[in-house]
């Protein structure tokens, strides 16, 4: 009860605040920027469902989310932009049928064309639809290799339906090189995708804490012992590939209506690597992470523009050191935190010392040209990211969420898995039951 | 008609003859011990019979149902569970998801009815988390109060090989097969394994096949001991007779010079 109250009290204000962004003047970027975390969590929860539900290694999650894009982009492509001028390689029968206006007619639903959001609805549940059932093609003969050969499998699959709308006989349905230009944007907008993020969020942990859910996550821990206590793997393997096939589907619709525009360079393989980082990062199986990991690649990359202008090195010298102090300060507090004894070791005090210090030579040399001279760090936002995700690696390999989610139960309680004071005593006798207060008066224990 | 019968199995890793003609009847509601020195096929023909392997040669009826050949999912499914020896827990899920997996196959419900929430899934989750506190409570209440919230990981030696027991009574198995039950636990765990075992009859109306290498607990609770060697049945009786057959004593002990 008080879970739910906190969770409505959570979309109430998140709606609050989207619409006063959507009001606010000048907050153009963050709407959009809002806009990308929101489509790129949608496919970095879906390749969650895989990679770190499932457990198993898929690199051709681009591939999916192309079909989406290019077949949303074809049934909204509006009348004028049809024209043979504009879309020199499509074949006049894609360009007469392929065309959601026309299917919504044939089936005398046409008052359901008046209205784009409408048809945006039916266009990415197909768009998802295809992806699935593609994702089923390809995950039925892959899906019984194992590890390495299965990434490869996928990440062959993922190129060949990326390259595929090149070749000459599908670019008459694809326009080719050309690419498709003036998809209509509007479920590219804040709204809808925040709309469509919310109900991905509902579906993913509604499937993850399930009896489905489990018995995905035992694939992971162990094939042989799921596979023994009655689990189908096949089945199991296939319906993850699908489900998540489909909402990738589904993100690249998005895209391609927020781009306005879908080519073969939209999906490349980079999206998938781009996916892989934000959900290592973000925890392996963790929807809060695969959200949360999305969000700060993208914000990096977008807001960490400003590392990248010219300044005087003497800013560039202080962020280091004040950045190495800070590093110390945070171990010694993780390490009486965690009661590591000794709380400083040598190494870390050469650390704060390399830091200091580097921090009195720039004090002291403060005048020379060396120090004060602008220096400019491109691509200062990636060489960020990388060094983030090297830490993660090293103190954190499981992300930053590891495998948990948010839960109100995590913030405020009760954690079930402490035991209380009473029942450690009671565990106590019963691993020992010499400490049991019963013992020798008749004990019918199960010792 | 036999719970489990084996008819004539055979079984070869490239040269090696690993199962050669075994026979094997298991009766409904009995504790059959197989033992043997290591090597000699044990964990094989568990394997065989849970559908891991598929023998060469020869048939595999449980319940007059011919199951050689079936997935291992499929095997477990018509009600044959199985614990391993070196433990396959899922170390990273708690107890509970450990014990509710094994049921997932009895669900019977399309997995929308899982995402909507449906009031027949519901009642589905309830009666399956009865069912795992049911079976873990097999083993005292140590399983069921905050343990059952706790990772496996966390969980001491013992305490994994009580939920892997519980994981598979939990499939709804009518035979559960153990390999090695008390591998690494000390005399009185062993002590209480023995009677948790004969508990899985009386109790719960399990028929038990293990694979075992301590002898007193072998003659504690076995109605009937099946010894192979090399692959073959050498005897199969009452425990005493066994340990007295002058085959037995060879293939453990080698054969007195002179």
């Amino acid at each position: 009860m008080r879970d739910r109250i906190l969770t409505l009290a959570t979309l109430i204000l998140a709606t609050l605040a989207i619409y006063g962004l959507t009001q606010m003047e000048g907050s153009g970027s963050l709407v959009s920027a809002l806009t990308l975390v929101f489509i790129w969590s949608i496919a970095a929860i879906s390749l969650n469902l895989i990679n770190g539900q499932l457990g198993i290694l898929s690199l051709g999650h681009h591939g999916f989310m192309m079909i989406g894009g290019y077949l949303t982009a074809l049934l909204m492509l509006p009348e004028k932009e049809r024209s043979p001028f504009r879309t020199r390689l499509l074949s006049d029968w894609a360009r007469e049928n392929l065309d959601l206006n026309r299917w919504l007619e044939a089936l005398g639903l046409g008052f359901l064309a008046q209205s784009t959001d409408a048809k945006f609805v039916i266009a990415l549940i197909l768009a998802g639809l295809a992806a699935a059932l593609v994702g089923l093609i390809v995950g039925i003969p892959s899906l019984r290799l194992k590890g390495d050969y299965l990434a490869i499998v996928t990440f062959g699959f993922g190129e060949i339906i990326r390259l595929l709308p090149n070749a000459p006989e599908v670019a008459r349905f694809t326009n080719g090189p050309l690419g498709i230009k003036g998809v209509p944007g509007d479920a590219g907008t804040l709204w809808w995708t925040f709309a469509v993020f919310l109900i991905t969020l509902w579906f993913f942990s509604r499937l993850k804490f399930s009896s489905y859910g489990r018995a995905f996550e035992g694939i992971r821990e162990d094939e042989i012992a799921a596979e023994a206590m009655g689990v189908n793997l096949a089945y199991h393997k296939v319906l993850a590939f699908s489900i998540s096939a489909f909402f990738a589907g589904v993100a690249g619709g998005l895209y391609a209506s927020y781009l306005q525009s879908v080519d073969t360079q939209t999906f490349n393989f980079f999206v998938t690597f781009f996916l892989l980082v934000a959900i290592s990062l973000g925890g392996l199986g963790s929807i809060t992470g695969a959200v949360l990991g999305t969000a700060i690649v993208l914000l990096v990359r977008i807001y960490g523009g400003f590392l990248e202008e010219p300044r005087p090195a003497y800013v560039a010298l202080f962020a280091i050191s004040g950045l190495m102090i800070l590093a110390f300060a945070f171990s010694v507090y993780i390490r009486r935190a965690r009661h590591l004894r000794p709380v400083i070791e040598p190494k870390h005090l050469i650390f704060l010392g390399t830091g200091v210090g580097l921090m009195l030579l720039t004090l002291a040399f403060f005048s020379t040209p060396f120090v004060q001279q602008e220096v400019q760090f491109f691509g200062m936002r990636k060489i960020l990211l990388a060094v983030l995700l090297i830490l993660i690696m090293i103190y954190r390999r499981e992300g930053i969420m590891g495998r948990s989610e948010f839960s109100w139960k995590l913030l405020f309680g009760p954690r079930e898995d402490i035991p209380t004071e009473e029942q450690r005593k009671q565990d106590a006798w019963l691993t020992n039951p010499e400490l049991n207060p019963d013992a020798g008066k008749g004990n019918n224990g199960a010792s | 008609m036999a719970l489990l019968e084996l008819r004539n199995v055979y079984k070869a890793f490239g040269g090696l003859q690993a199962i050669n003609g075994v026979n094997l009847k298991v009766e409904e509601g009995e504790i059959v011990s197989i033992i043997g020195p290591n090597g000699a096929g044990k964990s094989t023909l568990f394997n065989l019979i849970t559908g891991v392997y598929r023998p060469d040669r020869g048939e595999i009826y449980f319940q007059g149902r011919r199951i050689d050949g079936l997935r291992p999912d499929q095997v477990c499914r018509l009600g044959i569970a199985r614990t391993f020896q070196n433990l396959r827990l899922f170390n990273n899920l708690t107890v509970l998801e450990n014990v509710l997996i094994p049921q997932h196959h009895r669900l019977g419900l399309h997995w929308i009815h899982a995402v909507l929430r449906t009031p027949a899934y519901r009642r589905r989750e309830e009666e399956m988390r009865a069912t795992a506190l049911e079976k873990l409570a097999f083993f005292g209440p140590r399983l069921m109060t905050f343990r059952l919230h706790q990772p496996v990981r966390v969980l001491s030696y013992a305490n994994r090989r009580r939920t892997e027991m519980a994981r598979a009574m939990a499939t709804g198995a009518k035979l559960l097969l153990l390999d090695e039950p008390s591998a690494g636990m000390n005399p009185r765990e062993t002590q209480e394994i023995t009677q948790i075992i004969r508990r899985f009859r009386d109790e719960g109306g399990y028929t038990v096949v293990l694979v075992e290498h301590k002898m007193n607990l072998v003659g504690e609770i076995s109605d009937r001991v099946v010894v192979l060697d090399y692959g073959e049945k050498i005897a199969e009786g009452d425990y005493r007779e066994v340990i007295q057959n002058p085959r037995v004593i060879e293939a453990y002990l080698g054969r007195k010079e002179g």
